[in-house]
């Protein structure tokens, strides 16, 4: 308001436009300042680590630590740091929201000033006509405007972190996927195995006559089932590791080089208490400071539609000049023109109607957020949890059990109270229960990984888009 | 008291006897103090201090439960509990029994004794004992809710009456018979001949013992009550190979053996190096006329064998039951035949799975007994024993009689392996062996020959005794 003041007093017509572009100017946006308040915002999930490779440069020092990255087994911080570094993905989605707040900052600019040139002939005289023509109204509604884009930056901004955290989440759930997956296969390689040394222990059995091709036939069957088994265990680890892959946006060559942990991350000590959850505050919450901006802005709007809906103000400076053939002078005529247009048939109702139902609009959708934020972070916190328990319960009473189970049919193996293929049997069921407590720390993680998006506040549907070309412009410095 | 604790401290077996505790002396006043058994040796004889003499036999890995006279009658006090059996030397069971022990103690009486047995019922349930074989009135012979109400938990009963008859007998539940016979609830019962009879001679040692099977799964430690007849413990006495002691006798001793079978299987009795008379059946002394040699004799279900040789052979005879899967301990029933099954590669693959695996069954089974395996707590391997000369590869029903010139009369410790005179052991022969000849030829031989000749014979690989194969 301040700045329009002072621009107002000048009086004199270039000063204002210079100081309306100075205006203009100031409302531009500093991506590089967004991208580090995404790192700030969401530093557990972007690891101070997000960046936009603009340059060649660039983008050399990126894949370089990316390489680092990929000569060794990748855990699950350093996956998230990899796709930081190397996804296109992510660059295009950081080059979408920069394109984004472009825009809105575009909105907070002054129209450039029109200058009309006439040139009128009769066969006695030459007219020429000059004219630089403002929009009034866009500089009386400046200040508004400039608040209102001042806002939808912000808004792009949290949008970006918003999608940064969804991005990265699906990254760390995709990790988690593709490492359980792998682990799964090593075990489904096992049941094979034991299934295996069955069939061929069967065949020789029969071989010297002591079992009937029935019984061995039986043994067999086992193994045949465990061959299909193994199978889609095996595409189903191929397939989750591609599903990384391309989170990570890796290159083929770079898939190639990827490796994966063994196993798992072990479970945390102790669950984090729903205490600690809570106390993510509200008002920082992604979504609903994403939908107070939403409703900031649209109460912001609709101030100034009350004014743009009824009319619309240019003025123009002219300065004519007449050469009569004639009588061999030249008229100059001075003046200014302002044009309005007359609110004789849109008296712009509907379009303040449709700003008020905006406001309404997200009034209530910042009530809805907040009211859903509780119960959102209460459900993630539940699943967290009963992974938590369950995966607990895998790995303090079904796991050790599945051992004991293991080491007391080893026993009786010893003492020939069972027989070798109860043996191998008994060790295929063994190898079920570590793939269900693999299963249950899948869970476990991939709760986890939901939680951390959920404490901050990432709102349930996220839209990420992906596709869209990077934006050509220049920052507007 | 006194008197009798240090009757049986004379007899050895004081330090096993305990006064129970827990019943009330008031309440017992009238009873003669219970004996309790607490372990599972095989305890001398208990030598006859007052009534009718006679020669007391030995109970295999048991005891004679001692007596108190009260006016001219034989008092006995039985407690029928739950008992801790040692069935082997690291193997226990959760049995019931009588006094401490499973089975109950040999109660030894003489022809025309009048007998009065306390019955204490230390039980969860009720109970009732029937005197298998005696002649007796019909309301004391013990089956519960036909002669007798059942004896109630916590209540003692008693049951009198004169042993008429001399011979071998046994005692057991008749209430809740399958379940209390199945957890071990039975005892031996001699009545002696008063003075010399025609048909029983008299003899320089008299062992006695009952067949009994147990259904224990290994690493438990109760017997399984519902099983019918595919029991994993064959027991003399409640004991298995190797726990079963030996029969220590003196060369040209005169050995009477009482058996009765309360299993549910018929058991061939069979004693290596002698051959000897059945004297004796549950029916009593057998006719002398209906006597023949034998060296097995078969124990059918609920019967009794008295059966008499003279020991005139020095050594370790073995003294076992001929169903041989019955001289072996807890064995799986349907662990597949691994003989002759080449195990290179599997065993390997399967060792990957199960890291303590290791190759058994496929030379036979007695990798069993050289492989020193861990196998399940309380359980005894399926073939043990150690011999003086390497692994007897037996269990259950197996015991050895051991004949020795210079066992002293009366004397029943173990004298340890016998030494055999030169020249009289087999021993390998470190001759020339030429090659057998071996006739081939079709199935049936020439009166039967073989009609079809299968498409492809199964071929059998027999691989030669040669050096251990290092598994």
């Amino acid at each position: 308001m301040n700045l329009f003041r002072a621009a107002h007093l000048r009086g004199r017509r270039l000063a204002i436009g210079a100081g309306a572009l100075l205006l203009a100017g100031c409302a531009s946006v500093d991506f590089e300042e967004s991208v580090r308040q995404t790192n700030q915002d969401a530093a557990g999930f972007t690891q101070g680590r997000l960046a936009l490779a603009g340059t060649p440069a660039q983008r050399e020092v990126m894949a370089r630590e990316a390489d680092a990255l990929l000569a060794q087994p990748l855990g699950q911080d350093e996956a998230v740091r990899l796709a930081l570094l190397n996804s296109p993905a992510l660059q295009a989605l950081l080059a979408n929201n920069w394109s984004e707040a472009a825009t809105a900052a575009q909105g907070a600019r002054i129209a450039n000033p029109v200058f009309t040139f006439e040139r009128m002939r009769s066969p006695d005289e030459v007219e020429f006509g000059r004219m630089l023509a403002f929009g009034l109204l866009d500089l009386i509604t400046l200040p508004h405007r400039y608040g209102v884009a001042r806002r939808q930056i912000a808004q792009a901004q949290l949008r970006l972190t918003t999608e940064v955290v969804d991005q990265v989440t699906r990254i760390r759930q995709t990790w988690v996927n593709a490492v359980a997956a792998q682990q799964k296969q090593s075990y489904a390689e096992q049941v094979y195995e034991a299934a295996d040394a069955g069939a061929e222990l069967a065949q020789r059995l029969q071989a010297v006559g002591n079992i009937t091709r029935l019984q061995r036939a039986r043994h067999q069957a086992f193994y045949a089932d465990a061959a299909t088994q193994l199978a889609g265990a095996r595409h189903a680890a191929l397939a989750a590791r591609e599903a990384l892959v391309r989170q990570l946006g890796l290159t083929d060559a770079q898939a190639a080089r990827l490796q994966l942990p063994g196993q798992l991350p072990p479970l945390p000590a102790a669950p984090r208490t729903a205490g600690q959850v809570a106390q993510a505050t509200t008002e920082q919450r992604l979504d609903v400071r994403q939908a107070r901006l939403g409703f900031d802005a649209a109460a912001k709007a609709q101030g100034l539609t009350a004014v743009t809906s009824l009319t619309d103000i240019e003025l123009g400076v002219r300065r004519d000049q007449t050469f009569d053939k004639a009588e061999g002078h030249t008229e100059r005529a001075r003046g200014y023109e302002i044009e309005v247009r007359l609110p004789l048939f849109d008296w712009g109702g509907m379009q303040r109607d449709s700003m008020n139902a905006r406001t309404l609009a997200a009034a209530n959708a910042l009530e809805a957020t907040l009211r859903a934020a509780g119960s959102e972070l209460r459900e993630s916190y539940s699943a967290y949890r009963t992974g938590y328990d369950i995966a607990r319960h895998y790995r303090d009473e079904v796991l050790p059990l599945s051992k004991a189970i293991s080491e007391e049919n080893t026993l009786r193996y010893n003492g020939m109270l069972i027989g070798v293929f109860e043996l191998l049997a008994d060790s295929r069921e063994q190898i079920g229960a570590v793939v269900n407590a693999i299963n249950a720390q899948q869970q476990f993680w991939l709760a986890d990984a939901a939680l951390q998006a959920a404490v901050l506040g990432k709102p349930t549907a996220v839209a990420v888009g992906l596709a869209a070309a990077p934006g050509a412009a220049e920052a507007g410095h | 008291m006194t008197s009798r604790r240090t009757f049986l401290q004379a007899l050895g077996i004081s330090g096993g006897a305990v006064a129970a505790a827990g019943v009330g002396k008031a309440a017992l006043a009238a009873l003669p103090e219970p004996v309790i058994q607490t372990k599972p040796d095989t305890m001398a004889p208990l030598l006859p201090q007052t009534g009718r003499p006679y020669n007391p036999v030995v109970t295999l890995n048991g005891w004679t439960l001692p007596w108190r006279m009260n006016n001219g009658v034989k008092e006995f006090h039985l407690v029928a509990e739950p008992v801790v059996r040692e069935m082997a030397p690291g193997f226990t069971a959760h049995l019931w029994g009588y006094n401490g022990q499973s089975p109950g103690p040999t109660i030894e009486v003489v022809e025309g004794d009048r007998v009065r047995i306390f019955v204490t019922n230390r039980l969860p349930e009720h109970t009732s004992i029937h005197w298998h074989g005696q002649r007796l009135p019909n309301g004391m012979d013990g089956v519960a809710g036909l002669n007798q109400p059942a004896i109630p938990s916590g209540k003692t009963y008693v049951y009198e009456f004169v042993a008429r008859r001399p011979g071998t007998f046994m005692y057991h539940p008749h209430a809740d018979e399958m379940v209390q016979m199945a957890m071990g609830m039975m005892g031996f019962w001699v009545t002696h001949p008063k003075g010399r009879h025609p048909l029983i001679d008299e003899v320089d040692r008299d062992f006695c013992f009952l067949l009994n099977a147990y259904d224990i799964d290994p690493g438990s430690y109760t017997p399984k009550i519902m099983t019918m007849l595919d029991f994993n413990l064959w027991s003399w006495n409640s004991r298995i190979f190797p726990g079963i002691d030996s029969l220590n006798v003196r060369l040209n001793d005169k050995v009477r053996i009482r058996i009765g079978n309360l299993t549910m299987t018929n058991h061939p009795i069979h004693l290596h190096g002698h051959e000897f008379l059945v004297t004796g059946t549950d029916g009593g002394p057998t006719p002398k006329g209906t006597r023949w040699y034998e060296v097995t004799t078969d124990v059918a279900v609920g019967q009794m064998r008295q059966i008499e040789f003279r020991a005139d052979e020095e050594g370790d005879w073995a003294f076992h039951c001929h169903k041989s899967h019955h001289t072996m301990n807890a064995m799986g029933h349907d662990v597949p035949t691994l003989i002759g099954v080449d195990h290179r590669g599997i065993a390997k693959k399967i060792s990957k799975l199960v890291p303590d695996y290791m190759v058994m069954g496929e030379r036979g089974m007695a990798d069993m007994t050289e492989m020193d395996m861990p196998i399940p707590d309380n359980t005894v391997p399926m073939m043990t024993g150690d011999g003086p000369f390497g692994s007897v590869e037996m269990g259950g029903m197996f015991s050895v009689v051991k004949v020795r010139r210079d066992q002293k009369p009366g004397d029943y410790s173990n004298p340890g392996w016998f030494k055999h005179p030169p020249g009289t052991m087999a021993r390998e022969f470190d001759g020339a062996v030429q090659t057998p000849h071996r006739q081939s030829g079709a199935g049936g031989g020439q009166s039967m020959p073989r009609a079809r000749q299968d498409a492809s014979d199964v071929e059998v690989h027999v691989r030669k005794p040669t050096h251990k194969a290092g598994h």
